[in-house]
């Protein structure tokens, strides 16, 4: 074989699919390669590669081992979840209650899960091996001399060097991320709730049951599903809009010429961003309080008689929610937006005030258009934060008030808050997960407007 | 002549009569009172003698402003409305300091119809204030100065007050969540020593150690793995990278909270859960996920240096540690501080992942505890303090981050 050949077969690699690859590599494959196809690295041990090809083989002989000693006996019950729950029995002779250990649903399905991503794990390590093995082959053919096991080393911190650096986060994203990730996703396809929490009592797959109920075949359930989803939404638009209009004029009065201390200023209020959520927000309730400082305040001075109920009236509590958030939210915009507000071309205020535009008139005109086009990617990305804002609402009223024609909601619960209180409080875990991936869908279709809308993909590598 | 031109003389006569109408006001609740004597307990002259040396300073203020400000318009002068200016603010503040003491200069007139009493002043009180802002307003308007200070003033005191108000009931004596008053009686340092030394229920100093261990392994191992992903999208290009990039983004939108009790589980079989080690890879994990602002600081480094240094015959590990590390450091504060910051905020994952495992908690959880209901009477107090000692480190921390921060947030999207 020519080194031309060699080098077109290169190229052409990088067009085909990785089984189209596999089929190329079976059909130029000797026979050592294609056993490797079973025995992993038996093509590199022919070669003389014995460190690389026994490591392969110590990984097919391990991940068996695993599949058929580990994981076997949860993967074969994952059509059912299990049958035989823990049962505990009372022994007459043994004068005890005798526990059988029974199937656990949870446990074979995140068993499952884990499993499934090891196989993949695995199958691309195969198809590392194959790669490996195939190499060796052409090399061989070649006449060329086979890299040593430390130099195959030494190109994981040159060529291979996105393998060195990756590994180590992508298990870690893959443990604590993907891993549970595609695990609630599964969970929404189950009856995993309060009343199935194994190993007591077993939960298995209900199919899109939590879809339907939450969506229109229960009415409490997609009532209260309706009900918070339009608060969310009307929550989320007021949230960002006041928080943006009343954060850019902060930035305006605190950027106009002549006014000193501006440093001093934006300090200010950045501490407020600063100072942990969890100590202002509390701080806030607390002060909002039915018998806090707030109320006891306008009682002092004679305003009130009664105490408002800020936080326990559903009206008052949604205004006052959206006005916190304003307390909250104002400093953030205002660093946002005071880079990009002067950046604004300052002939256009000159002429509009030669020709006589009040400041009121500039704004509205020049400013807010100006912002608009440039930050709409931020203010879907802060409507999307909103619409996952778990900490002012959580921390100010908890989601309450409670109502009874809400299913374990109150009135300013948000998706997110149900959520949470679905799984901490109420171990409703299949229905929380149904909402989530509900969550997740307006989440990503909002911020693939974004993406395309941003358009930073495509200037990606006109940096460099 | 020309320095006269400068002022609005027409403003400076407006600003005075707004003076003189907020000193006039102070005389509102007197009035009032003499109105409806028959009705009341209490005469004027009983209610202006008894409170007067409480009012003192408001008067003295009010008095100070309007004859500056006739002396500036029979002599219209920068100076002297620079002084009009300052009286006036301090009227501003004496009014505001009247107001939150309304009720204790009633009570120290030890006259009956407290509550008539109070709202009368605090009436007066109001119009007073609002008065006085106005003319503050045509003072400066007079001046040509920003009128923009006061809005931003009143706005900075809004947002600054309930953290003023924290930090002084940290140092308050007397126990209980809601007071009948708003500053504290008496002051004492005894919230923080009896954090520290009252361990038996909430153990703050074993929570703060936990602390200050998570983040501190957090911060180290977040920023390592941000460098590492953040420089392999960035610089790196192999065949999954696109994939990975997108995969990384779709995972982000995931609402954390769906996933908390997997990964409770998750660690529970791998025998970590109820332990700081499963805290600092739940935080890393997260904070791995955020490697994008760090990726779009590398894809800002020219590309010219690193193939420079190629041709050289430099792998693309000495790229990593001479050339790109080297350059970053900004980005490495940012990631670090980012990461660091996340142990001492979070309550929600301590609380599923520690359960009622007290001796692990983190500060921010056990401090979330002790406003429960049970503990809110006799803990507030103490709260405030272990905030403030909280919120003092992470602020400053802030502070520090607030510039990348902006790209944080943006995710690079809004170019500054």
């Amino acid at each position: 074989m020519s080194g031309i050949t060699v080098e077109q077969r290169g190229k052409s690699r990088n067009r085909e699919g990785g089984l189209q690859e596999i089929a190329r590599i079976w059909r130029q494959g000797d026979a050592a390669t294609r056993t490797s196809f079973l025995v992993m690295g038996f093509g590199c041990l022919k070669r003389k590669q014995y460190i690389k090809g026994l490591l392969f083989l110590a990984a097919q002989v391990l991940f068996l081992l695993y599949m058929a000693g580990f994981a076997w006996p949860y993967l074969s019950k994952v059509n059912t979840l299990g049958t035989e729950a823990m049962r505990r029995e009372w022994s007459e002779a043994r004068q005890i209650f005798v526990r059988t250990p029974g199937d656990n649903s949870m446990l074979i399905l995140l068993f499952s899960v884990m499993s499934l991503l090891l196989a993949i794990a695995f199958i691309m390590l195969w198809r590392a091996n194959l790669r490996a093995c195939y190499k060796a082959q052409v090399n061989e053919e070649k006449g060329l001399k086979q890299p040593g096991f430390m130099e195959d080393v030494k190109t994981l911190l040159d060529e291979k060097y996105h393998v060195s650096l990756l590994t180590l986060p992508s298990l870690m994203v893959v443990a604590f991320t993907v891993l549970p990730i595609i695990f609630m996703i599964l969970i929404a396809f189950t009856n995993f709730d309060a009343d199935h929490q194994p190993p007591g009592k077993l939960f298995g797959w209900v199919g899109l049951q939590n879809f339907t109920d939450v969506f229109w075949s229960d009415p409490l359930k997609a009532g209260t599903f309706g009900k918070i989803l339009g608060w969310t939404m009307v929550w989320a638009v007021f949230a960002t809009f006041t928080n943006y209009l009343f954060g850019m004029i902060v930035a305006l009065m605190i950027n106009k010429k002549g006014v000193r201390l501006k440093k001093m200023w934006r300090t200010i209020f950045v501490i407020t961003i600063a100072v942990p959520q969890f100590v202002s927000l509390m701080l806030m309730s607390q002060i909002l309080h039915d018998q806090g400082p707030l109320n006891m305040l306008l009682k002092k001075w004679g305003f009130i008689s009664q105490n408002i109920p800020f936080l326990t009236n559903a009206t008052y509590a949604r205004i006052t929610v959206i006005i916190v958030n304003i307390w909250v939210g104002i400093p953030y915009t205002m660093l946002i937006t005071s880079g990009i507000l002067m950046n604004i071309p300052a002939d256009l205020y000159e002429s509009a005030s030669i020709d006589g535009a009040s400041p009121a008139r500039m704004f509205f005109s020049i400013t807010l258009p100006y912002m608009l086009f440039v930050t709409t990617p931020y203010l879907i990305t802060a409507f999307v934060g909103n619409i996952n804002n778990f900490n002012v609402i959580f921390l100010l009223t908890k989601g309450g008030p409670l109502v009874t024609d809400y299913y374990q909601a109150g009135k300013t619960d948000l998706l997110v808050t149900w959520l949470y209180k679905l799984t901490v409080d109420k171990q409703n875990y299949s229905l929380a997960s149904t909402i989530g991936i509900f969550v997740f869908l307006i989440c990503a279709s909002l911020s693939l407007v974004v993406y395309n809308l941003s358009g930073s993909s495509r200037k990606e590598e006109e940096f460099q | 002549m020309k320095k006269k031109q400068t002022l609005r003389l027409n403003l400076v006569s407006l600003a005075m009569i707004a003076t003189l109408l907020m000193a006039a006001s102070l005389l509102l609740p007197w009035l009032n009172t003499l109105q409806m004597e028959g009705q009341k307990s209490y005469s004027a002259v009983q209610l202006l003698s008894a409170s007067f040396l409480k009012l003192l300073p408001l008067v003295i203020a009010a008095a100070a402003s309007a004859a500056v400000a006739i002396l500036a318009v029979l002599r219209p002068r920068k100076g002297l409305l620079i002084v009009l200016a300052a009286a006036l603010a301090a009227s501003v503040l004496a009014g505001v300091y009247a107001l939150l003491t309304a009720k204790e200069t009633a009570d120290a007139t030890g006259l009956l119809a407290q509550p008539f009493m109070v709202r009368d002043l605090s009436l007066g009180i109001w119009v007073f204030l609002g008065l006085a802002i106005v003319a503050l307003f045509l003072t400066l308007s007079a001046m040509r100065e920003p009128t923009e200070y006061i809005i931003l003033t009143v706005m900075a005191s809004v947002w600054l007050l309930p953290i003023i108000w924290l930090v002084l009931t940290a140092f308050r004596q007397e126990p209980g969540a809601y007071t009948t008053y708003l500053l504290p009686k008496n002051y004492t340092a005894d919230n923080f020593t009896r954090l520290f030394t009252e361990t038996s229920q909430f153990n703050f100093p074993r929570w703060y150690m936990n602390t200050l261990v998570v983040a501190i392994f957090t911060c180290a191992l977040t920023t390592i793995m941000v460098l590492m992903i953040s420089y392999t999208f960035s610089r790196l290009r192999f065949p999954a990278r696109k994939a990975l990039m997108n995969i990384g983004l779709i995972l982000g939108m995931f609402p954390g909270f769906m996933s908390m009790i997997a990964v409770y589980h998750i660690l529970k079989a791998i025998g970590l859960a109820k332990s700081l080690i499963s805290l600092v890879l739940v935080y890393s994990g997260g904070g791995a996920m955020g490697y994008f602002v760090a990726k779009g600081f590398f894809d800002t480094i020219p590309r010219s240096l690193d193939e420079a240094a190629t041709i050289d015959g430099a792998s693309r590990n000495t790229v990593f540690w001479k050339i790109i590390l080297p350059s970053s450091q900004p980005i490495i504060v940012y990631t670090a501080i980012t990461a660091f910051i996340a142990p001492w905020v979070d309550f929600i994952f301590v609380s599923v992942i520690m359960k009622d495992d007290y001796q692990n908690y983190t500060v921010a959880l056990g401090l979330y505890r002790m406003l429960e209901r049970e503990h809110i009477y006799e803990y507030f107090t103490r709260f405030c303090a272990g905030a403030v000692l909280v919120a003092i480190p992470i602020t400053l921390l802030f502070i520090k981050i607030q510039k990348f921060y902006v790209e944080g947030v943006t995710g690079g999207a809004v170019k500054g």
